[in-house]
């Protein structure tokens, strides 16, 4: 049972007003950010990736769940930074060059949030070489991408062949998602996992960090 | 029989003599009249002549204008992107309803006023002219969830459901009244169906699908019957949830998506409604061989039993090797619905 059942109950609802206003009296009562995330939060944005999956909720569900998540995080980051607290992991996504689709991305990058990692969120259309430089700067461990077209998934590879050239593959690891990817596609591209849904992108980026 | 005297005695529910075939072509059609895309979708000539094309190559019962959701966005004044060979695209970071308040003040574009939805209607009429003897010429419009989401963006929209249903119930209100006059443009100027395009619909579970989306569909399509229009409806994307209304809306033909099985269409909408599809588009007629598209197709039919016009889930892709389509064909061609007494 989560311990601050207001906030798990905020989020699941998508009540963002709710989700702000009990995190704020939580923390005015001496709650510890930390726990609040892992405690509630976390299991928040499980439970509707669970549902989500489970078709008992859809994509404006997810979306106003996320939504209230993030309002109650953006209270949290700066406790959580200046406590030294570290993210699980630091993530680069996007949605790849060509490619205009992001509902799916925002709502794993809000999923990602909410189970603990920091996100760099590159938008749409983003290029092989905006990921690369992207990583540099962030010293991100992760890169996920994301692709909703056949004709822009080719663009995957050249990514993954952007990150050899720049001698950061053995540095990143890759996942990629998207309705038209396979297991099959990331295997014979060279990705280090593929993800189907929101919630699986977490529980992947949690395997590829070691912290599953 | 030719192709209309087979559509039509089909939706009358009289013997043909094979099975229809209209699967949805845009790219495809493109590619085989060696024109690019960005050519396709602005001029209506470009279009008509490689839709003429495509339907004579592969024996389809019918020709479109359906070439993107982007028309009655870029007539209402939304910022567009255009590409050569690509479909135009609605930039949503800047949508025309970023603003909700500007709703008040749009005006319902004239579909003949020289815009890309006159562009369209200029296809119907060609079409007419030059095909009306033989083809079915089939219409288009977006539905009210697709174009609330182009007007709106579609991230935007999602939310809206939950924050400001008002603004949604009079955002629809505006878009059935938009596409309704459109559809009696290009009714007027030689379509026999209409087909609803609402993509974006697929993204909402049951409920707010009842609540928000099913009432406005229904009154287009009241309205499009009104002008003795057959509809075909077209939802892509996975349905599943939504099947029981999407029959309820009383349209001539409803197209099922890959993710949406057959049969659970039929057991949904009951024997009487005519289903479209389902091939899976990509991995199916674009990536398999031509028997595992006798095979599936084979399937389909199976499921969909009687009432079933041969199809796509969506689109053909682009890059579908024409021998997969041929097999389409031959199926089609080869079988005859049986008549229940
Ligand atoms: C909404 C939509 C649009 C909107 C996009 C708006 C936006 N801001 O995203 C608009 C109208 C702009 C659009 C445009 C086009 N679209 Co579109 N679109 C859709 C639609 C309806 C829904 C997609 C969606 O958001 N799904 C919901 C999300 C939640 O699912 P998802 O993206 O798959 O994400 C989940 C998983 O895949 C995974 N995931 C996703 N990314 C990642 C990343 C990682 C790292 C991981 C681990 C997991 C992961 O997790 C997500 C959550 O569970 C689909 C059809 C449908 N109903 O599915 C077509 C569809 C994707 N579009 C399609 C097409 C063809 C186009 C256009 C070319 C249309 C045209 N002919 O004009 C243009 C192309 C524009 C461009 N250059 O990108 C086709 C693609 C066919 C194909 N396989 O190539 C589809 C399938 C429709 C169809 N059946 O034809 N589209």
């Amino acid at each position: 049972m989560p311990r601050y059942s207001q906030l798990y109950d905020a989020i699941l609802k998508g009540d963002l007003k709710t989700a702000v206003s009990t995190t704020q009296e939580a923390l005015a009562k001496g709650a510890d950010p930390e726990n609040l995330v892992a405690e509630s939060m976390v299991p928040a944005m499980d439970e509707v990736g669970r549902r989500f999956e489970a078709n008992e909720y859809f994509v404006p569900e997810l979306m106003i769940a996320a939504r209230a998540m993030k309002g109650a995080l953006e209270i949290l980051r700066p406790l959580l930074t200046q406590k030294g607290a570290k993210p699980t992991g630091r993530i680069v996504i996007g949605t790849v060059k060509g490619d205009l689709h992001d509902i799916g991305k925002n709502l794993v990058a809000s999923m990602l949030e909410g189970g603990g990692f920091e996100v760099i969120d590159l938008g749409i259309n983003v290029s092989p070489q905006q990921f690369v430089e992207a990583v540099k700067r962030t010293n991100a461990e992760m890169v996920g991408l994301s692709a909703l077209l056949t004709t822009t998934m080719p663009s995957m590879r050249t990514i993954v062949q952007a990150f050899k050239d720049a001698g950061l593959r053995d540095r990143v690891k890759i996942m990629i998602g998207g309705a038209p990817i396979t297991q099959e596609y990331a295997n014979e591209i060279g990705a280090d996992a593929f993800g189907e849904n929101a919630r699986t992108a977490v529980t992947l980026a949690r395997q590829l960090m070691g912290v599953c | 029989m030719n192709s209309r005297e087979r559509f039509f005695a089909f939706l009358e529910g009289r013997q043909t003599d094979h099975l229809v075939l209209m699967p949805i072509t845009m790219m495809f059609a493109a590619e085989h009249a060696g024109v690019r895309y960005g050519d396709y979708a602005r001029d209506h000539r470009v279009l008509v002549k490689a839709q003429l094309n495509i339907a004579e190559k592969f024996g389809f019962d019918y020709v479109s204008c359906i070439s993107d959701p982007a028309r009655e966005a870029a007539d209402c004044g939304a910022a567009i992107q255009y590409f050569d060979d690509q479909p135009p695209a609605i930039d949503e970071a800047s949508a025309l309803l970023m603003d909700k308040t500007a709703l008040a003040r749009l005006q319902v574009p004239d579909p003949l006023g020289g815009g890309r939805m006159h562009d369209r209607v200029q296809a119907a009429a060609l079409f007419k002219e030059r095909a009306g003897r033989d083809k079915v010429i089939e219409g288009w419009v977006e539905g009210p969830c697709a174009e609330g989401a182009d007007l709106r963006g579609i991230n935007n929209l999602m939310l809206d459901f939950f924050d400001d249903p008002a603004f949604v119930r009079d955002l629809f209100e505006f878009v059935i009244e938009m596409e309704l006059r459109f559809a009696r443009d290009q009714l007027d100027a030689g379509a026999d169906l209409i087909g609803v395009g609402d993509a974006a619909a697929s993204l909402v579970g049951p409920q707010l699908y009842e609540e928000f989306v099913w009432p406005f569909e229904k009154k287009l399509v009241e309205g499009l019957h009104g002008m003795g229009a057959r509809v075909r409806l077209h939802i892509c994307g996975n349905t599943w949830p939504l099947l029981e209304g999407m029959g309820r809306l009383g349209c001539e033909i409803v197209d099922l998506d890959y993710p949406s099985p057959m049969g659970e269409g039929r057991q949904k909408m009951g024997p009487g409604q005519a289903l479209l599809g389902n091939l899976n588009p990509v991995a199916i007629l674009r990536n398999g061989a031509a028997e595992q598209v006798t095979h599936s197709v084979a399937e389909c039919h199976r499921q969909a039993g009687e009432r079933f016009i041969v199809g796509a889930g969506c689109e053909v892709p682009r890059g579908t090797p024409p021998g997969n389509i041929l097999a389409l064909r031959d199926y089609a061609r080869s079988h005859a619905p049986r008549l229940s007494p």
